[in-house]
């Protein structure tokens, strides 16, 4: 049945920050990148997290502490069974991807959809051009899969953007999009994708504009609430399209004028 | 080909049907909706009902999963073969839009166990449009009752066989219907930045009534419920509004519908607009129960009109 979730083990938990963990399942489900699940909490709820990794026999989710259900998930250790259903979603173009440079661009815990793609570039680096990468994060406190990030930094060009510095050498002070502004990034024959809070994406997406990239070439990962995942409950509706079933990754230019309208209507408060 | 049965040979009809059937019509009780009737008698046709007919397929709260320690098992609904008579063509067209979305598997069931039969409707009120929504032929079997008869028209074989015992009619009745309010023109596409919908919302007062009563309405939450101790628990689906400010809320706490305003819009252009960009009907059927239960008379047809007056007179 569409809502029975199945019992997966636990595997490895790793306690990233005080926010954050990071759980690894051994499951055979194989999302595409991007693609979500819908993790449950029996009693509790449900919530949709991507994976972090491509990876045929195990699953990894980023998860943050946000809200009843990834509460009740932060109590469960290594052993321990947890429900999953999915996944869910088209996931990321990899097709349109093909022989192109990519900017991946993630912010925070938006890291999880980008890092999965990272894992698939990785297993077929030959098929994808120059890769540069830009991590947005608080502060160095909250640079998440500190590991990971050291070994792409080997392969890919890595910038690691901080709000504060904080002494930490190795990153850039400032949002991504002011440190792009400063050290613009080639644009030909590239495509951008990236998953963060919107207000980051779009900054993010006018600085590329400016850059040489549009619309059409630039992807975002979205975030809205779900129940069914499956487009019945009409929840992650965006005007017409569906988060879960049409995304949620959206080229930009569709998705753009359905955000604007939604958004200039949310500015007009009546009585 | 029509059937034929005297009117006054209906209930002997139904009466029959009853036997065999979980039959679902119109009555009048504290509030007019679709129930299960024992005798024909119960049946009352003269004004739609205020509740719609997706509460039978679709209930309010439905349990899904039951939780027992780490087990977890599916709740299947148990449903007689059910017939639904006396619904309104806007009701059945309502079934159809239904269909086109609801994949859920408890929906599909009932959908599967039942058997739509129409009622042409004598009595239209101030507030239906369906005329303006295009609708279809959608049943099993529909009713029209012309000079002391009903004309039966028969859509599928499941209706077919209900009636086969009947007499053909020597000629085909089917009447139109008449109503007072019209939608013109339903391009609104270009509209949803227009001013004048910020009127309509300056009254909503997000109560969620119209979503409530609307027959396409059909978005819904999944909630679980447990014991304290929890080792028992479930899982239920119960229906949800896009006029609640919790409706697009996520954890954390952001609401991405935050204006009354964005979520006013969003009903009528997932009605008018956006389910016949992805189905090709309308998701409106023109029943007109959303302004019907509007507790501030919000009226979205007329400004949907207005609109398209002053479009006439821009292009003057």
């Amino acid at each position: 049945m569409v809502y029975h979730p199945q019992p997966y083990i636990i595997d490895h938990v790793k306690t990233i920050n005080k926010e954050v963990k990071l759980f690894r399942i051994k499951s055979d489900l194989n999302p595409k990148p991007g693609q979500f699940f819908e993790i449950s909490m029996p009693g509790i709820g449900e919530c949709p997290l991507a994976s972090c990794s491509h990876n045929p026999h195990q699953i990894d989710m980023l998860t943050r502490l946000a809200g009843n259900v990834t509460t009740a998930f932060f109590q469960l250790k290594k052993g321990d069974i947890v429900h999953i259903r999915g996944p869910y979603g088209k996931g990321f173009p990899l097709g349109k991807l093909k022989n192109k440079n990519l900017i991946l661009i993630a912010g925070g815990t938006g890291l999880a959809p980008i890092t999965s793609l990272i894992n698939y570039i990785e297993q077929n680096r030959s098929h994808f051009g120059n890769i540069i990468i830009y991590f947005g994060f608080r502060n160095p406190e909250y640079i998440l899969l500190k590991d990971k990030i050291k070994e792409w930094r080997k392969k890919f060009k890595v910038t690691i953007c901080l709000d504060k510095l904080e002494g930490d050498k190795q990153c850039k002070e400032g949002f991504v999009h002011e440190v792009m502004n400063k050290a613009p990034p080639d644009t030909a024959e590239t495509i951008a994708l990236m998953c963060g809070p919107e207000i980051m994406m779009k900054s993010v997406t006018q600085t590329l504009n400016k850059l040489g990239l549009t619309d059409d070439k630039i992807y975002w990962s979205m975030e809205r609430r779900m129940e069914c995942a499956f487009g019945n409950c009409g929840r992650c509706l965006i005007q017409d399209v569906y988060v879960c079933r049409d995304g949620p990754v959206f080229r930009y230019d569709h998705i753009k004028p359905r955000l604007e309208n939604e958004e200039t209507s949310n500015k007009i408060k009546t009585h | 080909m029509q059937k034929i049965i005297k009117i006054n040979s209906l209930n002997e009809f139904l009466t029959n049907l009853i036997k065999d059937y979980t039959v679902i019509a119109p009555v009048k009780e504290r509030t007019t909706k679709f129930k299960a009737i024992l005798d024909p008698k119960q049946i009352y046709l003269d004004k739609i009902t205020k509740i719609p007919l997706k509460k039978f397929f679709l209930p309010e709260e439905e349990l899904l999963l039951a939780f027992k320690e780490n087990k977890i098992t599916e709740v299947r609904p148990k449903t007689k073969p059910t017939i639904i008579f006396g619904a309104r063509k806007c009701d059945l067209n309502a079934i159809n839009v239904l269909d086109k979305v609801m994949k859920d598997p408890n929906y599909m069931h009932r959908r599967k166990n039942t058997i739509l039969i129409g009622m042409y409707c004598t009595h239209p009120d101030k507030y239906c449009f369906c005329e303006s929504m295009e609708l279809i032929n959608f049943y099993d079997l529909f009713f029209y009752p012309y000079n002391g008869h009903y004309y039966i028209s028969i859509g599928s074989k499941k209706g077919e066989a209900l009636v086969k015992h009947l007499p053909s009619a020597k000629k085909e009745i089917t009447l139109k219907f008449k109503n007072t309010k019209k939608i013109k023109n339903k391009d609104i596409a270009a509209d949803y930045q227009n001013t004048i919908w910020e009127t309509d919302a300056n009254k909503c007062l997000s109560c969620s009534a119209c979503t409530v009563v609307c027959p396409t309405c059909n978005c819904f939450d999944i909630k679980d419920k447990s014991l304290i101790n929890k080792k028992q628990g479930r899982r239920t689906r119960s229906s949800a509004s896009c006029q609640l400010k919790s409706f697009s809320r996520v954890a954390g706490g952001k609401a991405f519908r935050d204006s009354r305003l964005s979520r006013f819009k969003h009903f009528v252009y997932h009605k008018i607009v956006y389910f016949k960009n992805r189905h090709k009907i309308y998701m409106c059927v023109g029943c007109g129960r959303c302004l019907r239960a509007c507790p501030t008379h919000i009226d979205w047809t007329k400004t949907i009109n207005i609109l398209s007056k002053t479009k006439k007179i821009q292009k003057k």
